[in-house]
C-alpha cells in the first residue's frame, strides 16, 4: 500500500467522527444551524461570547453533545467488543451480547424500576450494570462446568462452551425479565421498560459522558496492548499457544475487560444489538484482519455507525423518538444475513 | 537442541491418555512417531510442544523443565504444524507466516525488517514466495500446509514438531511435503499415519494404547510381529525395486 493511501484514514476516522457529533448535535426535532452549534460549543470550550438563543444553547450543549459522544462510546465500545469476541472465540456470530451482558442487564434494570429492588435507593443504571456482571459470571462459570474445570481441555471446546453457555445464560435472564414485566408491571412501566431495552440515549446527561468515555477508552488501550495476543489467535488457541500466548490469561483479561467496559456502557444506553456484530465484519474488509489496524478502524467505525443511528432514530418518524436498537437492527440485520450467506459460500 | 521425555503421562477427563513415557530426540535428528488411532500420538506432540500439562513426568528442552520456560521463550525455541489449522479470517499468505515472528515481538517492540527477512526466508524455504500475496481460502490444502511449515520455520525454531501433516492430502504434495522436512536441518518430531512414509524417518517411536511399544531404527520398530500386534494387520516387508525397505499390507487381522 502506498504511504499515502496508509495514513489518509486514519486522519479520515476521527475527522468523520468528529464531523459526525457535531451533525449529531445539529439534527433532530428542532433543528438547529450548524453555526448556532459551533457558536455554543466555542462559548463553552473556549469562553468565547457569541450571542445564541439561551434554549438553543441548553438543547446543543445540556442534551444533544453529552448524548452523541455517548452514542459514540457505545457504538466504539459494542464495536471493540465484537472485535475480540470473534477474534479469542473464533466464531464470526460471536458478539457482546453473546455472553449474557445485554440480558443481565436488562434483568437488573427491570428489578430496579418495576420490581422496586433497593426501595429507590438503587438508579436504574446500577441494577443494569450489576445485572450485566452477574450474567457474565453465570455464564464464566458455567462455561468452566462444561469444559469440565481443568486446563488440560481443548481450546477449541473452550470457546466452543463459552458460546454455549452464553446462550443459555442470556436466554435464562431473558426468561427472568419476561417474568418481572409479566408479574409486576403495569402497562406504562412495560412501555417504558420495552423501550429502554431496545437502546434508550434520551436520558443521557453530562454525568454519564465521562464514565462512558473512560470505559472505552482504557478498553481500546488494553486491546490495542494485545493486538498481537488477538492475531495469533487465526488458527485457533492452540495455534496462539503455540505461538507463545497464554491462551488462558489473555483470553481471561480481555473478555473480562470488554465485559466490564460493556457492563457500563449497557448501563447508561439500554441494549443496543447487531452494531458488535457487523461493525468488525465489515471492517476487516476495509483494513484486513491485523488488529494494530482492526481495533482502532471497528472503535471508529462502531462510534460513527451508532451516532447516526441516533440521528437517525430522531427524525425518521416525526414528533417520535424511536429506540435506537431498532435503527440498529433494520441495518444490522440484512448485513449480518449477508454475513451468513458469505460465510457459507466460502 | 535435544528434546527429551521423562516417564511422562497425561490425563485429560479421567482418561489417561499417555502412561510413564520416557523418550530422548537426538539434535537434528527427525524422530517419527506411529502408532493406531488413538494411541496418543497428537497427545504426545501437544504435550512436547508444551501445550498440556502433564499429570506426571516432564518433557525437558536441552536438560531444562519446559514446564519452567514462559511461554514466549518456549515457543522460540518450539514450533508446532498442527493438523489441518485452518481459519475463516481472510489473510495472505505472508500474513500468515508473520505470525510466526509473533514470540519475538512485544506491545512495544514492533515489527522490524530483520522479521520480514526472517518470513522471506521461511517463505522461500517453503518455495511459496510467488504464493505471498494470495488469501488463504483459496490455496490447496498441500499449500495451506505449506504455509503452515512456513509459519513454524518464521518462529525460528529449533525443534520442529508436526502432527500428521500429510493427512488430507494427495500422494504428490504428501511427498513434496515430506521431502521438505526431511531437509531441513534442526530437530524435528513427526507424527505419520503412513508406515511406508515413516521408514523415511531416523528413528521411530511406536505408541499404542498410550504406552511407548517400542522406539529406535525402522527397521527395527517396523518389524512384522510388531505390525500384527499393534496395528492388527499382516504385512511383509519386502524392498522396493530401488533397493530400499517397503511394507506390504496383506490383510487386517
Amino acid at each position: 500500500m502506498r504511504p499515502a493511501a496508509r495514513a489518509a484514514p486514519w486522519l479520515l476516522g476521527p475527522l468523520i467522527l468528529a464531523v459526525a457529533i457535531l451533525a449529531g448535535t445539529a439534527i433532530g426535532e428542532t433543528r438547529l444551524p450548524p453555526a448556532t452549534v459551533w457558536q455554543t460549543l466555542a462559548n463553552h470550550l473556549w469562553g468565547a461570547s457569541h450571542a445564541v438563543d439561551r434554549i438553543d444553547a441548553g438543547i446543543i450543549w445540556s442534551y444533544r453533545l453529552p448524548r452523541a459522544l455517548v452514542a459514540a462510546a457505545c457504538g466504539a465500545g459494542l464495536a471493540l467488543t465484537g472485535v475480540v469476541l470473534q477474534a479469542l472465540l473464533r466464531n464470526p456470530l460471536a458478539d457482546p451480547y453473546l455472553m449474557g451482558l445485554s440480558a443481565g442487564a436488562s434483568t437488573g434494570a427491570v428489578l430496579v424500576s418495576i420490581a422496586g429492588v433497593g426501595a429507590g435507593a438503587v438508579s436504574l443504571s446500577a441494577g443494569a450494570l450489576a445485572g450485566a456482571l452477574a450474567a457474565f459470571g453465570a455464564v464464566v462459570a458455567l462455561a468452566h462446568a462444561v469444559q469440565g474445570g481443568t486446563g488440560g481441555g481443548r481450546g477449541t471446546r473452550a470457546a466452543a462452551a463459552i458460546i454455549l453457555a452464553g446462550i443459555a445464560g442470556s436466554q435464562m435472564f431473558n426468561a427472568l425479565t419476561a417474568f418481572i414485566i409479566a408479574r409486576s408491571a403495569n402497562a406504562e412501566q412495560a412501555r417504558g421498560i420495552l423501550f429502554w431495552l431496545m437502546g434508550n440515549l434520551s436520558g443521557i446527561r453530562w454525568d454519564d459522558v465521562a464514565p462512558a468515555i473512560l470505559a472505552t477508552l482504557a478498553g481500546t488501550g488494553i486491546c490495542l496492548w494485545h493486538r498481537r495476543s488477538l492475531d495469533a489467535f487465526t488458527f485457533g488457541p492452540d495455534s496462539a499457544a503455540s505461538l507463545g500466548i497464554e491462551v488462558r490469561k489473555v483470553r481471561g483479561l480481555l473478555i473480562t475487560v470488554t465485559a466490564l467496559m460493556i457492563g457500563v456502557l449497557v448501563s447508561k444506553v439500554g441494549a443496543i444489538g447487531f452494531v458488535g456484530l457487523v461493525v468488525p465484519h465489515a471492517m476487516r474488509f476495509l483494513v484486513g484482519t491485523r488488529h494494530q489496524r482492526l481495533v482502532p478502524a471497528s472503535a471508529l467505525a462502531g462510534a460513527v455507525f451508532l451516532v447516526a443511528a441516533d440521528v437517525i432514530a430522531r427524525i425518521i418518524v416525526p414528533g417520535q423518538v424511536l429506540p435506537i436498537g431498532v435503527i440498529t437492527a433494520l441495518v444490522g440485520a440484512p448485513a449480518f444475513a449477508v454475513i451468513l450467506i458469505r460465510g457459507a459460500r466460502r | 537442541m535435544s528434546l527429551s521425555v521423562h516417564a511422562l503421562s497425561v490425563r485429560v477427563h479421567r482418561a489417561q491418555l499417555l502412561h510413564d513415557i520416557t523418550l530422548e530426540v537426538a539434535p537434528g535428528e527427525c524422530l517419527g512417531l506411529i502408532g493406531p488411532n488413538g494411541s496418543g500420538k497428537s497427545t504426545l506432540m501437544r504435550s512436547l510442544a508444551g501445550l498440556l500439562r502433564p499429570r506426571a513426568g516432564e518433557v525437558r528442552l536441552q536438560g531444562q523443565p519446559l514446564a519452567r520456560l514462559s511461554a514466549r521463550t518456549r515457543a522460540q525455541r518450539i514450533a508446532l504444524v498442527e493438523q489441518q489449522a485452518d481459519t475463516t479470517d481472510r489473510l495472505r499468505v505472508r500474513e500468515a507466516v508473520e505470525l510466526g515472528r509473533t514470540p519475538y515481538l512485544s506491545p512495544l517492540r514492533g515489527w522490524s525488517p530483520q522479521d520480514d527477512a526472517r518470513v522471506d526466508r521461511a517463505l522461500a524455504a517453503v518455495e511459496m514466495t510467488a504464493l505471498a500475496d494470495r488469501l488463504w481460502h483459496t490455496l490447496s490444502g498441500g499449500e495451506q500446509q505449506r504455509v503452515h511449515i512456513a509459519r513454524a520455520l518464521a518462529q525460528d525454531p529449533e525443534v520442529l514438531l508436526l502432527d500428521e501433516p500429510t493427512n488430507h492430502l494427495d500422494i504428490r504434495h504428501q511427498l513434496a511435503l515430506l521431502a521438505l522436512v526431511r531437509e531441513l536441518r534442526i530437530t524435528r518430531v513427526i507424527a505419520l499415519h503412513d508406515l511406508n512414509q515413516a521408514l523415511g524417518c531416523d528413528r521411530l517411536a511406536l505408541l499404542d494404547g498410550g504406552r511407548l511399544r517400542a522406539i529406535g531404527r525402522p527397521e527395527e520398530v517396523l518389524t512384522e510381529a510388531a505390525l500384527r500386534r499393534h496395528f492388527g494387520v499382516g504385512a511383509i516387508r519386502t524392498t522396493d525395486p530401488s533397493g530400499q525397505p517397503a511394507l506390504h499390507f496383506t490383510h487386517a487381522l
